[in-house]
């Protein structure tokens, strides 16, 4: 008995101290997509939620609704949120966090600060760049447009683990890559076509600003390189169209006092999807000649993600970390001058493929 | 004070008693007369009659014996045709032996009785065990005559290590127990120790199972069983096989076994009879439901009253919107319906089986339905409780669910108060009181706190009966093979 009671002192204890932040679920509204947008030196937050719906068979369907709050910082911003809200509100179960172009421009640090301090907040949240546009428009067009707007990110979060293995854009991944000295950051940006939102590539921060946005092959050339491509197309011209079933990546580096070369070596298998040729494509010579194909293609892809770390300088591919990681020594000599190292590595490309399956129904 | 067997001194006793006889009889024509002495509607009257009475008048040789005791010694060689006749001096032991159901005949001037066990009287059939049935299994329950229950034992224990050892308590109901171990196995000092708590039982009646429980477990403010009760014999050898002491109480239609441990409370004869997966995955289920039953109310109520981040969306909004209309707490609805659903299993258990059926449906199905329909209680609530209480019946033991549908109680309420906090503080306080128990020695918890790799065979996992090879060490300290 005297255990017990020992162990329920401190409990008492807490309970007396503190509510425990007790509310009732019903008395929460429930933040699903948090916009953050910049603009007249103010930054605005449009928090979007839903009402009705939910397991009663004769409710009304779910209906999303936006509320917006505005504050010299994202914090003071969440806070006008709360005040204005009718009910209490939370961060606990939001998924999606939009950062206009605008607040990305102004810097990544002070839009995801006072999430990363929130204690109830999901670390496996996904954030997005709305490129182009408020993240509040954004939103707003997609109610327009009768968007259950958390339902189609979550149609992207799905259509996303389809392509790459991981979603590398989650909030406790931004907030490590946020503390890397050297490399940039990449986040998927989101563009509204009608009535979808579609995510067509990465946008850039470099210094944690939003720099600039990349082409949809680049973006795959970055994720081919930070081997997370789970399935890719490939389409070879006039012969057939296959798709990427395995890919592995590997990335080796090596010193030369200062120069350094980066040997890029993928391994990949693909499956035939469709035959566009009259001639027979599974002959050994003809099935040769495709796998280099797919190599070059493969290939193109990968150096247009290197081309652009080479013509800018920003560290998309995180070489700097990998230097690190293999040349721990020397990496203290590239580290002071590593914003000119970085434009002088030499690539090397080494790429193995092989065709495996055609699914031809006899 | 001592006090000589004499019929009238008996028949002053009983003067106000109709069922006690005591009647003299006249043998032949030699002026010799005993009493007989017996409780009417406990004895085979026919047997009484048949074999003893008749042929004591008809026999020729009776005539010779021209003193009681001659009559006594010719009675006990075998001039009445009886398998169990004992002559007795003690007044209170005939007493005791003609209130169980015995015939004494008493002879007053040699003060003795010659008793003989013909006792028979109203019992029920062996049936099929009400609590404990099984598929795949033996079908016989013990019943409340303990002689019948030991036999039950022996017939499945054909060992001459079997000893069914007679003990008393109870200053009025006298209720006879059978100590019952196997002495080549059983740890002989717990035995003693067993035997010297129902000696010393000093209460006037033992008339329900609590009466002998109580004295039994040793730490009795928990409400968790520290003794297990069995319907079935061949649970029953089984355990003594395994070095286990076994009580048989007359009046009863179970029997205790001793030491008891929480694992050995999951089991069930039924796991045995499957294949070793299945029964693994039956008693994984078991201790599935355990936790489900134990810990769901309160994880909604910390889910749903503070740290709703625990949830899913999806899950979360669900909820949400189901309890929108709900002027209640989840923490009161809980609570509410976790209480409606004792008073339902108590009048279900109190009422008429006809009515009782009826009775279910009403309170479980209609008010329910009624009650989620008027925004009084939220779906999900009804699941929930639903789903723990449910889950809480597959515990094999009655007890042990009892007990853990009071922790649930005391686990709800702390998840009100403290949410995931208190539910934590409710489990260190339930696992700390758990491992605190001992029975005879032997940790409650046990085999799951053993160092010993071999004890933990048969606990969450039923391994093949082949890998069996050693009795629990904890409970045998010697004599451990159990095969080769």
């Amino acid at each position: 008995m005297k255990k017990i009671i020992l162990l329920l002192i401190p409990f008492l204890l807490c309970g007396c101290s503190h509510d425990m932040n007790r509310k009732e679920i019903d008395e929460i509204n429930f933040i699903h997509v948090l916009g953050i947008d910049f603009s007249d030196n103010e930054y605005t937050l449009s928090a979007l939620y839903s009402t009705g719906g939910g397991t009663d068979p004769q409710g009304e369907s779910a209906i999303e609704e936006v509320s917006n709050g505005t504050g010299k910082t994202p914090y003071e911003a969440y806070e006008d949120l709360v005040l204005k809200n009718r009910k209490a509100i939370t961060l606990a179960q939001t998924g999606f966090f939009l950062i206009g172009d605008r607040a990305a421009e102004t810097g990544l640090k002070l839009c995801l600060d006072f999430l990363s301090r929130d204690q109830t907040i999901k670390m496996e949240s996904l954030v997005y760049i709305i490129k182009d546009e408020k993240a509040a428009d954004f939103i707003n067009k997609g109610i327009e447009n009768k968007q259950l707007i958390h339902e189609d990110l979550e149609t992207i979060k799905q259509k996303q683990k389809q392509i790459v293995t991981r979603n590398d854009n989650n909030l406790v991944n931004i907030l490590n890559e946020m503390k890397q000295k050297y490399s940039g950051i990449l986040i998927p940006y989101l563009i509204a076509e009608e009535k979808i939102f579609l995510i067509e590539g990465y946008a850039v921060f470099d210094q944690l600003k939003l720099k600039d946005y990349l082409d949809s092959e680049t973006s795959s050339g970055v994720d081919f390189i930070k081997n997370i491509i789970r399935t890719y197309p490939i389409y070879l011209e006039d012969q057939a169209d296959l798709s990427i079933s395995y890919s592995d990546t590997n990335l080796k580096s090596e010193l030369d006092n200062k120069n350094i070369k980066i040997t890029i070596k993928i391994n990949f298998e693909t499956m035939i999807n469709e035959v566009i040729t009259e001639e027979n494509i599974f002959s050994p010579e003809v099935l040769l000649e495709l796998t280099e194909r797919q190599n070059k293609f493969v290939k193109g892809i990968v150096e247009k993600a290197v081309n652009y770390t080479t013509a800018t300088g920003i560290d998309i591919l995180q070489f700097a970390r990998l230097i690190e990681n293999q040349h721990a020594k020397d990496w203290r000599n590239l580290e002071a001058d590593w914003s000119e190292n970085i434009l002088d590595i030499e690539y090397e490309y080494v790429l193995n493929s092989k065709i495996v399956k055609s699914f031809i129904l006899d | 004070m001592d006090i000589t067997i004499n019929s009238q001194v008996i028949k002053e006793l009983f003067s106000k008693s109709s069922d006690v006889l005591v009647r003299p009889i006249k043998i032949n024509q030699n002026d010799i007369t005993f009493h007989i002495f017996c409780v009417d509607g406990l004895i085979n009257t026919e047997l009484v009659d048949i074999a003893i009475l008749q042929t004591l008048i008809l026999d020729p040789h009776l005539s010779e014996c021209r003193t009681e005791r001659k009559v006594m010694d010719y009675l006990l060689d075998g001039g009445a045709y009886h398998v169990f006749a004992i002559e007795e001096a003690d007044y209170n032991l005939v007493l005791k032996y003609v209130l169980s159901g015995m015939v004494a005949f008493l002879f007053d001037e040699e003060q003795k009785a010659i008793v003989y066990d013909v006792r028979m009287f109203e019992k029920r059939s062996i049936q099929e065990p009400a609590e404990e049935g099984v598929m795949k299994g033996a079908k016989d329950a013990f019943i409340e005559v303990m002689r019948m229950n030991t036999a039950l034992i022996r017939r499945r224990i054909r060992s001459e290590y079997l000893v069914v050892e007679a003990l008393s308590a109870g200053k009025i109901s006298k209720t006879d127990f059978a100590l019952v171990y196997i002495s080549n196995i059983a740890n002989l000092d717990t035995v003693k120790k067993i035997r010297d708590i129902i000696n010393n039982i000093n209460i006037d009646n033992i008339s329900t199972p609590a009466f002998i429980e109580e004295y039994l477990v040793e730490n009795k403010k928990s409400i968790f069983p520290q003794i297990m009760y069995t319907q079935r014999p061949d649970r029953v050898s089984a355990n003594l096989s395994d070095g286990r002491i076994a009580l048989v109480v007359d009046g009863m239609p179970f029997v205790y076994l001793l030491p008891c441990q929480l694992p050995m409370l999951m089991q069930t004869p039924e796991d045995y009879a499957n294949h070793f997966y299945i029964g693994s995955f039956l008693r994984i289920i078991r201790y599935v439901s355990m936790i489900i039953t134990l810990f769901l109310p309160a994880f909604y109520i910390a889910a749903t009253t503070y740290q709703n981040q625990m949830l899913p969306v999806k899950l979360a909004l669900s909820i949400q919107q189901a309890k929108l209309k709900v002027p209640f707490s989840s923490s009161t609805e809980v609570l509410v319906l976790l209480i409606a659903f004792e008073i339902l299993i108590e009048a279900g258990l109190r009422l008429p089986k006809t009515v009782g059926t009826a009775m279910s449906i009403l309170g479980g199905l209609v008010i329910g339905q009624s009650a989620v329909s008027a925004n009084l209680l939220s779906p999900a609530v009804v699941v929930i409780v639903s789903i723990a209480g449910i889950s809480g019946f597959i515990m094999p033991n009655q007890d042990l669910s009892s007990g853990i549908r009071l922790s649930r109680f005391l686990l709800a309420i702390l998840a009100s108060i403290g949410g995931f906090f208190g539910l934590v503080v409710g489990l260190i306080i339930f696992i700390t009181h758990l491992c605190s128990l001992d029975n005879y020695g032997v940790a409650y918890m046990s085999p799951f706190v053993d160092v010993e790799a071999g004890n933990h065979k048969d606990t969450l996992f039923r391994f093949p009966i082949k890998y069996f090879r050693k009795r629990p060490n904890k409970i045998v300290p010697e004599n451990r093979e159990k095969q080769n």
